[in-house]
């Protein structure tokens, strides 16, 4: 039954040698040293924003603090047909500040809420958005505005992590958000990210336009304007010390709702909609690693459960045959007792001590190479013990929802 | 090359050194293994070819001059689980496998009339259990439940003596065992004070087959009146 599951561990292990390689070359190396440069470029930072009355002050307030000329940087609150008071919190808040633009309109969904700020800033050079549930540290357009160095640059992505995690499962997706910061920024040296997240991503705002904007994307909108900018050419880059802290999903239904939002859209947008970059040499290592694998990751991780969970339940069924009535102190007893030669190795066993070693080895990298500050023991035993199972859910939810045309709500 | 193209391969390369690294390295364990089970065999060989010594040379000799036979049966239980573990690794079909099963066999059997000798010479107090067993797929069930039983039950009475056989192996002394103990090939099948006994139900059940008190001191639940 293992052999199923070889294939798969051997491209993870490669995957992540791969990465680390990577790491190590002079592109990654050349992006770690990039610094501000003091260029400071128009700005406009736009907040889309559906019913966020509890964020959305902190929000704004956040990026007026951004370290940047008040006059290089306006702020676009849309509100995207909020049910609850946060039209009301906006114009009480920030109807009449010189920097903040508040704009309300009818629910369109979050594409539309973006490209009606897109068109209000009609005078910034770039544009960037923020998730009306994400902060932003005040350095942070200061360490994005450098990766527009080059004029194919159409996109620049940043260090997300959890803002302020409570319980053990924020505390586990900030493990996985970490690990994500190491892997954004490995792949952007190679134009890999196919991804410009909503927390906090800045784009050129006239590129942005000529591709069309930003559209519905199979609810992940972010995703799809980051396939097409790659279709049409365009590099994505990293800013892996510009800082932002995003909200996430506090209980295990709204993780399973997100989750299962973002890997169909993924299904949806690589499958369907940019299938034609799979595979596809002409772009390089998205098209010919990562894509590929993220879809293998897909699969494999159910393949991966489905096959543990049926040979743990043999073996389980085993034992209970064998230990049968038979004193449980014996059984115990004997479970307890080690001996070197009854050690349980196989490649299986070693080649999954390898490749998570080899997280662990990237969790540290992301912590360390953005100096986020987190403490991650916790998170990364709890992500080791129970993520992987948690994932299963949303994974074989979202395989489902492909395979039978299924749409769920956005929350 | 371009620096992803040549991390590409050099990253093919080293996953392919790890893989490989990773077998070594359990083969190399597997092979341990095997030695120490050559070595273990080796030792009890001249054990037991010392006691049988001792015992032709001192047969009008106090018994217990002869104590040494407990720990000689407990290291032939001890070994008898170690070959089953790396049988179960290497597969019953390794040659390795086959040669030190043979061996093993054939100690069992010295070993088993050895007993028999001591427990009919110094009127020790144990008993013998035969137990016959088949790898072949499909014709033996409940023999994985039996084993660890017997192991079980021999830990909670030392002085049962468990002699495994594996009835299929290709060995002249095991096929003379089983033709003057009159054993069918039906599993698991043990003998027991003569008496042939095929299948496993339960542990309650098997402790039938032995005197009421002989697992007395393990049950801790009953009491003595």
């Amino acid at each position: 039954m293992e052999f199923i599951v070889y294939p798969f561990l051997f491209i993870a292990l490669y995957f992540e040698v791969f990465i680390l390689l990577t790491f190590l070359s002079r592109p990654a190396r050349e992006r770690r040293e990039r610094i501000p440069n003091g260029a400071t470029p128009t700005v406009a930072m736009i907040v889309p924003c559906w019913n966020e009355e509890a964020t959305i002050v902190e929000n704004v307030t956040s990026l007026l603090a951004l370290d940047y000329p008040e006059d290089k940087l306006s702020i676009v609150a849309v509100n995207d047909g909020s049910t609850d008071s946060t039209g009301e919190i906006l114009d009480r808040h920030f109807a009449n500040h010189p920097r903040v633009a508040v704009i309300h309109q009818e629910n369109g969904g979050k594409h539309a809420a973006l490209n009606t700020g897109i068109a209000h800033a009609e005078h910034a050079e770039f544009v960037g958005c923020l998730d009306a549930d994400s902060f932003v540290e005040s350095d942070a357009l200061r360490e994005v505005i450098p990766c527009f160095d080059r004029p194919e640059v159409a996109a620049a992505t940043v260090a997300m992590s959890v803002h302020n995690p409570r319980n053990l499962l924020e505390l586990m997706q900030n493990v996985e958000y970490i690990l994500g910061i190491a892997l954004r920024h490995v792949l952007s040296a190679v134009n890999g990210i196919y991804v410009t997240p909503g927390p906090f991503s800045l784009y050129r705002r006239d590129i942005v336009q000529k591709v069309g904007g930003f559209r519905f994307g199979h609810q992940t909108e972010d995703m799809e304007m980051a396939l097409r900018l790659q279709r049409e050419g365009y590099w994505i880059e990293n800013a892996v010390r510009a800082r932002v802290y995003t909200k996430v999903p506090p209980t295990l239904s709204g993780l399973i709702t997100q989750r299962t939002r973002w890997t169909s859209g993924f299904l949806r947008n690589v499958a369907f909609d940019y299938r034609e970059l799979v595979g596809n040499p002409k772009y390089g290592v998205l098209g010919l690693l990562v894509l590929p694998l993220g879809f293998l990751a897909i699969l494999g991780g159910v393949l991966l459960f489905v096959t543990l969970a049926v040979s743990k339940t043999q073996d389980f069924v085993r034992a209970y045959m064998m230990h049968n009535g038979i004193p449980l102190s014996y059984v115990i007893d004997n479970a307890l007792s080690f001996d070197w030669f009854y050690l349980p190795v196989s490649v299986f066993a070693l080649v999954g001590i390898v490749a998570l070693v080899g997280i662990v080895l990237f969790i540290v990298i992301g912590k360390t190479v953005s100096r986020t500050p987190a403490k991650l023991l916790s998170g990364m035993i709890a992500y080791g013990l129970v993520y992987r199972f948690l994932a299963l859910i949303w994974l074989t939810r979202s395989l489902k929802d492909v395979a039978f045309g299924t749409h769920r709500p956005w929350r | 090359m371009s620096i992803p193209a040549k991390n590409a391969l050099i990253s093919l390369l080293i996953t392919a050194a790890i893989i490989a690294s990773v077998v070594f390295a359990i083969r190399y364990l597997d092979q341990q293994r095997v030695a120490q089970l050559n070595e273990l065999q080796t030792e009890l060989a001249t054990d037991t070819l010392s006691i049988e010594t001792q015992f032709a040379l001192l047969e009008e000799a106090p018994c217990e001059a002869l104590t040494e036979g407990n720990t000689l049966s407990r290291e032939v239980t001890s070994l008898g689980e170690r070959l089953s573990f790396t049988e179960n690794r290497l597969g019953s079909d390794d040659a390795q496998v086959i040669q030190l099963k043979k061996q093993y066999t054939l100690l069992e059997i010295r070993d088993y009339l050895l007993t028999k000798r001591l427990t009919e010479a110094c009127d020790v107090d144990s008993k013998v259990a035969l137990y016959f067993y088949s790898n072949t797929p499909g014709t033996c069930e409940d023999c994985d439940r039996a084993s660890y039983a017997l192991g079980y039950l021999h830990n909670a009475n030392p002085s049962l003596r468990i002699y495994s056989f594996d009835y299929n192996l290709d060995l002249g002394a095991l096929a003379t065992l089983i033709a003057v103990e009159k054993v069918e090939p039906r599993f698991p099948a043990f003998v027991i004070d003569g008496e042939r006994i095929y299948g496993f139900e339960s542990v309650d059940d098997f402790k039938t087959y032995f005197p009421k008190n002989f697992f007395a001191t393990s049950t801790a639940t009953t009491t003595e009146e």
